[in-house]
């Protein structure tokens, strides 16, 4: 299977397995081209082949008040969630591996069901509670449900990289006269904080594209981008929506560009 | 571990997730299971009372529309996980192999790009794709392949379809840190002993991959019976899943009594399935910790 072990010119086997993936990339990857070429067709509904090149639906999708103000509302709410969850997952995270908890293995399990159990469900959930307590459908209330789904993410990332860390480098920072203090600030955190930071971008887009812990918690008027796109596809399936999903592939991609500046890439596969 | 016998102050910082998930988990969940007991809100109507009928609307479901429901929400589950498994599991193991870092960087690119695009921009795609007008039926026609467009979309087919593409890259992601942890030697080995290609790789890598391919399986089969959006929108009025009825009773029917009732029934299904998949993960763990 490796290119290492395998000299010779040409091997079927090898050929075949390439050939396989290439085609489940184009499988991956090919939906997205085809949403980019319907954001750039000028004609009124979805049709193929694409007949020309404009930016049309682009300028109904920003000339568009509701579409604006969802995508202003969901890049806040997903800035907030991320800073929510960086804190508390990384902290969580940290008193897991650290704290010498009882039941850690139970705490793990426990802080990572949001995860296993039906999105759909804790926005319901979270739905039947605050009828129950009657406080309407706060936007903060929206935050704090994507805050749950979205800090199991960030505890999964920093736990990965806690479990890989050489405890031997904090012993030797003790050792060469460092308090506990500053052992934590500049050995542990520097560390750990691709972890964490990692974690973060998987909470900024888990908020940014979340849609069924949206789905009963937002009120008319006040949806994020994922629920007003869905309902428009009920009705409508012009480009304005191709170009609203542009839009946002855009915005979710450069979050990732930035941080992968700031951390790299390879720390997305230590899930 | 065995340094310290007690907690030690670090942790406290578990304090501020612990309540959030108390306030926000524990007791809306507790406030679900509860709502589905009762016949309105207790909370603002006085004459609201403890009932069962909405677990005897669903158990004994007259129109018959409930246990379909729950069972094509199962058999698309299984479907999905079953077909994502198959296509995960090459690129997993092509990347987590790949001795090029920019290869590997353009492949890792190329699989959480999806993941990027939320699911109702996927399912707008498979939509663009597979409906009687889209890039299929369309290129079908003018090859002259078919007469009238195939029936691709609007029915589970098409559904199954855009749900594997939206969750293979959980699967790919966690497969390929569990094929990257294999010593690669291990397959040498095997293969200068005298062991095929092919052997080497299904007596050697994918067994130890095993954990990697249940803990994936499970992830993929847990988002894929609890989406809404999916199926909503390429199921159209053919595809009704547990989640949509949901949805239905509290946006259109305005029930979320029995909303809470069939929220309970898919939590109670969820997590059979969970508990399941952790204890076969555990136990190979186990026995890999031994060997």
């Amino acid at each position: 299977m490796s290119g290492a072990t395998n000299k010779r010119p040409f091997d079927a086997g090898h050929a075949a397995y390439l050939a396989l993936n290439i085609l489940l990339l184009v499988f991956l990857l090919a939906p997205i081209a085809i949403v980019l070429i319907f954001a750039l067709n000028p004609t009124p509904f979805i049709s193929f082949p694409p007949v020309g090149v404009s930016l049309r639906w682009f300028e109904k999708f920003f000339a568009s008040d509701e579409f604006m103000n969802a995508l202003w509302l969901s890049l806040w709410v997903a800035s907030v969630v991320l800073a929510l969850s960086v804190l508390i997952g990384g902290a969580c995270a940290l008193a897991l591996v650290r704290g010498c908890l009882p039941g850690r293995t139970f705490l793990t399990a426990f802080f990572m069901s949001p995860l296993m159990l039906p999105a759909i469900l804790t926005g319901l959930a979270l739905f039947q509670a605050y009828l129950l307590v009657g406080i309407g459908r706060p936007v903060w209330g929206l935050i704090l449900a994507h805050t749950l789904v979205a800090v199991p993410y960030v505890i999964r990332t920093t736990l990965a990289v806690l479990h890989n860390f050489d405890r031997r480098i904090e012993e030797a920072a003790a050792v060469l006269g460092a308090s506990p203090a500053r052992v934590f600030f500049e050995v542990t955190l520097p560390l750990i904080r691709p972890g964490v930071f990692a974690g973060g971008v998987f909470a900024f887009i888990v908020s940014f594209d979340q849609f069924p812990v949206s789905l009963f918690l937002v009120v008319p008027k006040g949806e994020t981008l994922p629920v007003v796109l869905f309902n428009y596809m009920k009705f409508d399936l012009d480009g304005a929506i191709a170009a609203a999903s542009m839009v946002s592939i855009l915005l979710a991609l450069s979050v990732v560009l930035v941080l992968e500046r700031l951390i790299g890439l390879k720390a997305y596969v230590k899930l | 571990m065995s340094t310290w016998a007690r907690p030690s102050p670090i942790a406290w910082l578990v304090a501020p997730a612990a309540l959030l998930f108390v306030l926000f988990f524990i007791l809306p969940f507790g406030v679900m299971a509860a709502m589905s007991l009762f016949s309105g809100n207790p909370a603002n109507n006085p004459n609201a009372f403890l009932t069962t009928r909405h677990y005897e609307r669903f158990l004994f479901d007259t129109a018959g529309i409930y246990h379909d429901a729950l069972w094509s929400t199962m058999r698309i589950g299984l479907i999905t996980t079953i077909v994502a498994l198959l296509i995960g599991y090459p690129l997993a193991h092509w990347m987590a192999r790949m001795q090029s870092r920019l290869g590997h960087a353009l492949v890792l690119m190329a699989v959480i790009a999806p993941m990027l695009t939320g699911i109702v921009v996927r399912t707008f795609a498979w939509m663009t794709i597979l409906q009687d007008k889209g890039v299929i039926n369309t290129l079908l026609i003018q090859w002259g392949l078919t007469d009238k467009p195939l029936p691709l979309m609007y029915n589970e087919f098409g559904t199954v379809v855009a749900l594997v593409h939206i969750y293979v890259p959980f699967m790919v992601l966690t497969l390929t840190g569990v094929i990257g942890r294999i010593d690669e030697r291990l397959e040498q080995a095997a293969r200068s002993l005298g062991a095929g290609r092919l052997r080497a790789f299904v007596e050697v890598t994918l067994p130890l991959s095993l954990p990697g391919i249940l803990a994936g399986s499970l992830l993929v089969f847990a988002l894929s019976i609890s989406a809404y959006v999916t199926p909503s929108l390429m199921g159209g009025t053919n595809v009704l899943t547990l989640p949509m009825l949901i949805a239905q009773q509290v946006g259109t029917s305005f029930n979320p009594n029995f909303a809470g009732a069939l929220g309970v029934i898919l939590l109670l299904v969820s997590l059979v399935i969970v508990v399941a998949y952790n204890r076969i993960l555990a136990r190979l763990s186990g026995e890999q910790g031994m060997a």
